[in-house]
C-alpha cells in the first residue's frame, strides 16, 4: 500500500560520507535530471568576527567573510570563472550571516567543475592590488544595498535589537571596515574555518557518490588532517534591545515600518524550536490570518506585509515587516493580535493548516537540483538532516506554539523602526 | 510536448514531467495591448487571485490554498511586445504526496479554471467591494516602484524609449487611472478578454485529459471571437537621447537602450544568444570581464535582448561620478565586438555556458514550462532545449558580429545622486 509519508522521507533522501579529512559529503542523485548542483559551504559567515586559532584571539573587522568568499575566485593561475568557463559551468558564491558557499551547476564536465570547485575554495590568492580592486567591487555592492529599503530595514532592526552581536552589522561590513582587512586576518580565517571538517559539499542532480569521492581524493581530501583547533568568541549580549525606536528617510514612496522581537537563542540542533518561529509568524500575521485579512482591506499594509526569523549562534530574533501609511497604527494592531493569541491560544484549525503548509513546501524544495543541494548543505549545518525536518514537523503539536508563545514575541523586547519618503522626490 | 487545438484560438499544451514532486496548470490568454485598457486589465489578476464563484472569500481561499499543502494560486499580466499576457497559475504536490489521499490535482484543476473563468461576481460584475480593495493594492504597486531604483530606472528608460508604441504600453496599468475604474468596467474588460483572446492552458507533470474537459466545458457558453494578434515591431533608429533625474541615492544606475530596427526571426534566436552572452549576459562577456572587473566601473553590468521588440537592453550600477565613463566604457565594448577581433576561445566559453544552461532547463518545472511558453509565443517553429542547443552549435562569429552590428543607441537614462549627471537632453 502506497504510504505517502514513506514517499516524502524517501525524497528527502541523501547519501553521506564523512572523509579521513573530516569533510562531510552529502550526494542526492537524482534520475531524470540533466544537471548537478554542488554547493561547497562553510560554517563561516559574517557574524563570525572572533575566535581563538589555536589559542590566539583573532578579532575581524565586518565584512571579512564576504570579503574572502570574493577572494577564493582568484588563484596564481586566473580567476576561478575562467576555469568553469572551459567546463560550461555556472558557478557563483554567496555569504549569509552564518555560512558561506560557493556553488555550481553544470551538465557536462561536472568531473573538472568539482576540480576547479575544490582546488579554488579555502586557497585564497592575493596581492595588495588585488585587494584593493575588491575593495573597490565590494564597496559598489555595499552602496548598491544602501538604496535597498528592504535591506536597510533588516540592517537597522538588528541594529535596534542588539546591543554587540554582530548580527547588528551588514553581511558586508562598511566602506570603512573592510579597508582594515589584512591578508593575516584572511590567512586566519581560512585555517580556523576553511579546514574541512567545518565544511560540508553537497550534491545533487546527476552525479553518484563515486563520482563526488573521486574529486575529493584528486584534491587530497581522503588524507587525514590535522585540524586547528577554533573556538569562537561571541560578546555578552544583555537580554533587552539597545533601541527600541528608530526613525531614518529615504527615496521611498511610503513609509516602511519593521517591528522585531528579540528572542532567547535556540540550543544548538533545536529544530522544533526553528520550526515552530515558521509556524508561529503564519499564525500571527499569515495570509490566512484575520490580522493579515483586516491589515490588507483596510489598505493599511502591502500584499508583501510578512515576517521572517533569524536564527543563528547567540540569536534568534523574529521581524516583521512591510510597507504602511499608518505605521503606529500597524504596530498596536500587530501587538494586540500577538496579545490575543497569547491569551486565548493558536487557533487550531490554522495550525493544522500551517503544518500541511510548510510539509508541502518542504517537498516543493525537494524537486530541483539547487535547493535540494542548497538544503541540505544547510541542513547539515545546522546539525540536522531533511528527513529530520519531516519527521520533526510531524511531531509539532498545537500546545508546543502555545508554550513558546508565552515567552516569544514580548513587546518589552521589540523594537521599531520606521522609514519615512524623502520630502523631495525625484526632480 | 503535446498540443491539442480544442477550438479556434485555443490550445492545450501538455509537458509531461515525471520527476517533479509538483505538478502545475497555467492558463494563459494573450491579447493585444491596448493603451485605453491596461489599467483595468492590469487590475484583473489582482481580483481573480483574491477568490472565484467556487471560493469568494480570499482568506478561505488562502485556507484552502494551504489545506492543499501549500499549494499555490497566482495570476499576473506579462507582456510579449505589442501584445499582453494574462495569467493564471495553480502549482501544488503530486497526488502522492496526499497525506490523506486527497486528490489534489483535481483540486488544483478547479481552482485554476475556477480563478480564470468563473470569477466572483455580485449583481453581475466584479464585487465592488474588493474592485476598491484591490485598486488600492494596484496603487500601491504603482507609487512603490520607486522603491528599487534598478527596476524605476529599466522602465523609465522603457518610456522614453518606445514612447507611443504599442510595445511601450505598460501592463502594469497606470497609477493616474486605477481610482477611476469602475466594476462594471472591469467586469466587460474581463468578458472581451475572455471572447477575444487567445487561450494556451499549460498541464505540466499531470493527466490533460480533465483539463482538457474543463477547458471546452468553460468555454462552452463563451461566443468567441478571437482577435488577431498585432504582429510584432522594433522601434525605428533614432538620434540618441539621454536623460538624467537626481535623487538621494549612494549608487547611480544606467539603462542604455538600443534599437535593431526589427524584430528577431526566430531562426536568429540562437544568434542573439551567444551574442548577448559575449557582450554582457555572462561572467566571460566583455561587459563583466571588461567593464566591472578590469576597469571596476560597475558593480553590476549586463545585457539582455528582446526579440520581440529587437531591443537590447544593458542595465549598470555605477558610482554617481563614473557614470559617463561607465557609459562610454560599455560603447567601446560593443564597438570592439562589432569591428575588432573576437577570439575563438571567448566565443566558445560563451557558448559553452549557453549549453550547459540550455541543458538544464528541463531540471525545473517552472523553467521547463517557461521554455514552451515562450517558445509558442515566438511563433515559427517549436524547438526543444536540445534543438536549441544544436543551433547555437552552428552559429558563427560573423553571425554574432552581425547581430551586434545591428544595434544602434537610442535611449540613456541615468538615475543619480544630487549634484551628478548634469541635465536632461535629448
Amino acid at each position: 500500500m502506497h504510504d505517502p509519508l514513506k514517499a516524502a522521507q524517501a525524497a528527502a533522501a541523501y547519501q553521506q560520507e564523512v572523509l579521513p579529512s573530516g569533510l562531510t559529503v552529502l550526494v542526492r542523485p537524482m534520475p531524470g535530471y540533466s544537471g548537478v548542483h554542488a554547493v561547497y559551504a562553510t560554517r563561516f559567515g559574517s557574524v563570525n568576527q572572533a575566535f581563538t586559532l589555536d589559542g590566539r584571539l583573532v578579532q575581524l573587522p565586518a565584512g571579512v567573510a564576504h570579503f574572502l568568499e570574493h577572494k577564493m575566485f582568484e588563484s596564481e593561475d586566473g580567476d576561478a570563472f575562467a576555469q568553469y568557463a572551459k567546463t560550461g559551468a555556472n558557478a557563483n558564491a554567496f555569504t549569509s550571516f552564518d555560512k558561506t558557499c560557493y556553488i555550481f551547476t553544470a551538465t557536462e564536465k561536472v568531473d573538472e567543475s568539482l576540480d576547479v570547485l575544490l582546488s579554488m575554495v579555502g586557497r585564497p590568492y592575493f596581492t595588495e592590488a588585488t585587494i584593493a580592486k575588491e575593495q573597490g567591487i565590494i564597496g559598489q555592492e555595499i552602496k548598491m544595498y544602501e538604496d535597498s529599503p528592504e535591506w536597510r530595514m533588516l540592517v537597522e532592526l538588528c541594529g535596534c535589537l542588539y546591543h554587540s552581536h554582530p548580527v547588528r552589522q551588514d553581511i558586508a561590513g562598511t566602506v570603512e571596515s573592510i579597508a582594515q582587512i589584512t591578508p593575516q586576518m584572511l590567512y586566519d580565517c581560512c585555517a580556523a574555518y576553511y579546514q574541512p571538517a567545518n565544511m560540508v559539499l553537497a550534491v545533487a542532480g546527476g552525479a553518484s557518490m563515486q563520482q563526488v569521492l573521486a574529486a575529493c581524493e584528486r584534491a587530497g581530501l581522503m588524507q587525514p588532517q590535522t585540524p586547528h583547533a577554533a573556538v569562537p568568541v561571541w560578546p555578552a549580549e544583555p537580554e533587552g534591545v539597545a533601541a527600541a525606536y528608530k526613525e531614518l528617510q529615504m527615496p521611498v514612496a511610503k513609509p516602511c515600518i519593521g517591528v522585531g522581537f528579540k528572542e532567547t537563542p535556540l540550543a544548538p540542533g533545536d529544530l522544533a524550536g526553528e520550526l515552530i518561529c515558521d509556524i508561529l509568524t503564519e499564525l500571527v500575521c499569515g495570509e490566512m490570518t484575520p490580522l493579515y485579512r483586516t491589515l490588507y482591506d483596510q489598505g493599511l499594509v502591502n500584499p508583501e506585509f510578512g515576517a521572517e526569523t533569524l536564527i543563528l549562534d547567540g540569536c534568534r530574533c523574529v521581524l516583521f515587516t512591510g510597507e504602511s501609511s499608518e505605521p503606529k497604527k500597524v504596530r498596536r494592531m500587530l501587538l494586540d493580535e500577538i496579545a490575543r493569541l497569547r491569551a486565548k491560544g493558536v487557533d487550531e484549525e490554522l495550525f493544522t493548516l500551517c503544518k500541511n503548509q510548510l510539509y508541502g513546501e518542504m517537498l516543493c524544495d525537494l524537486e530541483n537540483i539547487e535547493a535540494t543541494a542548497g538544503g541540505m548543505a544547510s541542513s547539515h549545518l545546522h546539525g540536522h538532516t531533511l528527513a529530520d525536518e519531516l519527521k520533526t514537523l510531524a511531531g509539532i503539536q498545537k500546545q508546543d506554539v502555545d508554550a513558546a508563545l508565552q515567552t516569544m514575541l514580548r513587546e518589552e523586547r521589540s523594537a521599531a523602526v520606521l522609514i519615512r519618503p524623502l520630502k523631495e522626490m525625484p526632480q | 510536448m503535446q498540443i491539442k487545438q480544442i477550438l479556434p484560438g485555443v490550445r492545450l499544451i501538455s509537458l509531461p514531467a515525471q520527476k517533479f514532486n509538483r505538478c502545475r496548470i497555467t492558463i494563459q490568454f494573450q491579447y493585444p495591448a491596448s493603451r485605453q485598457q491596461a489599467t483595468a486589465r492590469a487590475l484583473l489578476p489582482l481580483l481573480l487571485e483574491r477568490g472565484y464563484a467556487g471560493c469568494p472569500d480570499m482568506t478561505e481561499l488562502s485556507r484552502r490554498l494551504a489545506k492543499l499543502y501549500g499549494a499555490s494560486l497566482s495570476s499576473e499580466v506579462g507582456s510579449n511586445g505589442a501584445n499582453h499576457l494574462l495569467m493564471v497559475r495553480v502549482t501544488g504536490l503530486k497526488d502522492e504526496f496526499a497525506l490523506a489521499g486527497e486528490a489534489l490535482s483535481e483540486e488544483y484543476a478547479e481552482l485554476a479554471f475556477g480563478a480564470a473563468f468563473d470569477p466572483y461576481f455580485v449583481n453581475g460584475a466584479f464585487d465592488p467591494e474588493a474592485v476598491e480593495i484591490e485598486k488600492t493594492a494596484l496603487a500601491r504597486r504603482l507609487e512603490a516602484e520607486i522603491n528599487d531604483k534598478r527596476l524605476y530606472c529599466a522602465r523609465q528608460a522603457a518610456r522614453k524609449f518606445f514612447g507611443d508604441a504599442p510595445a511601450g504600453i505598460q501592463r502594469e496599468g497606470y497609477l493616474e487611472e486605477v481610482a477611476s475604474v469602475t466594476p462594471a468596467q472591469l467586469t466587460d474588460t474581463y468578458y472581451e478578454l475572455l471572447r477575444t483572446a487567445s487561450i494556451d492552458v499549460f498541464v505540466t507533470g499531470m493527466d490533460p485529459a480533465p483539463a482538457a474537459r474543463r477547458l471546452a466545458a468553460a468555454l462552452q457558453e463563451v461566443r468567441r471571437s478571437p482577435a488577431p494578434l498585432l504582429p510584432q515591431s522594433a522601434m525605428p533608429r533614432q538620434p540618441l537621447a539621454r536623460y538624467t533625474e537626481q535623487m538621494e541615492l549612494v549608487q547611480a544606475k544606467l539603462c542604455m537602450l538600443f534599437t535593431a530596427a526589427k524584430p528577431a526571426d526566430p531562426a536568429e534566436v540562437a544568434v542573439y544568444r551567444l551574442a548577448m552572452s559575449l557582450f554582457g549576459g555572462s561572467v566571460t562577456s566583455r561587459l563583466f570581464l571588461n567593464v566591472r572587473e578590469k576597469q571596476g566601473l560597475c558593480y553590476y553590468c549586463g545585457s539582455g535582448f528582446s526579440g520581440a521588440t529587437g531591443c537590447m537592453t544593458v542595465n549598470s550600477g555605477v558610482e554617481p561620478a563614473d557614470a559617463q565613463k561607465a557609459e562610454a566604457a560599455i560603447l567601446h565594448e560593443l564597438e570592439q565586438l562589432c569591428s575588432g577581433p573576437i577570439t575563438p576561445q571567448e566565443l566558445e566559453d560563451c557558448r559553452r555556458g549557453l549549453v550547459s544552461g540550455l541543458a538544464s532547463v528541463e531540471d525545473s518545472i517552472g523553467g521547463l514550462e517557461n521554455w514552451y511558453l515562450i517558445e509558442l509565443l515566438r511563433g515559427g517553429a517549436v524547438q526543444s532545449p536540445a534543438e536549441a542547443i544544436e543551433a547555437l552549435a552552428k552559429v558563427t562569429e560573423e553571425q554574432v558580429r552581425g547581430a551586434l552590428r545591428s544595434f544602434s543607441h537610442s535611449v540613456s537614462y541615468l538615475v543619480t545622486a544630487k549634484g551628478e549627471g548634469g541635465k536632461s537632453h535629448a
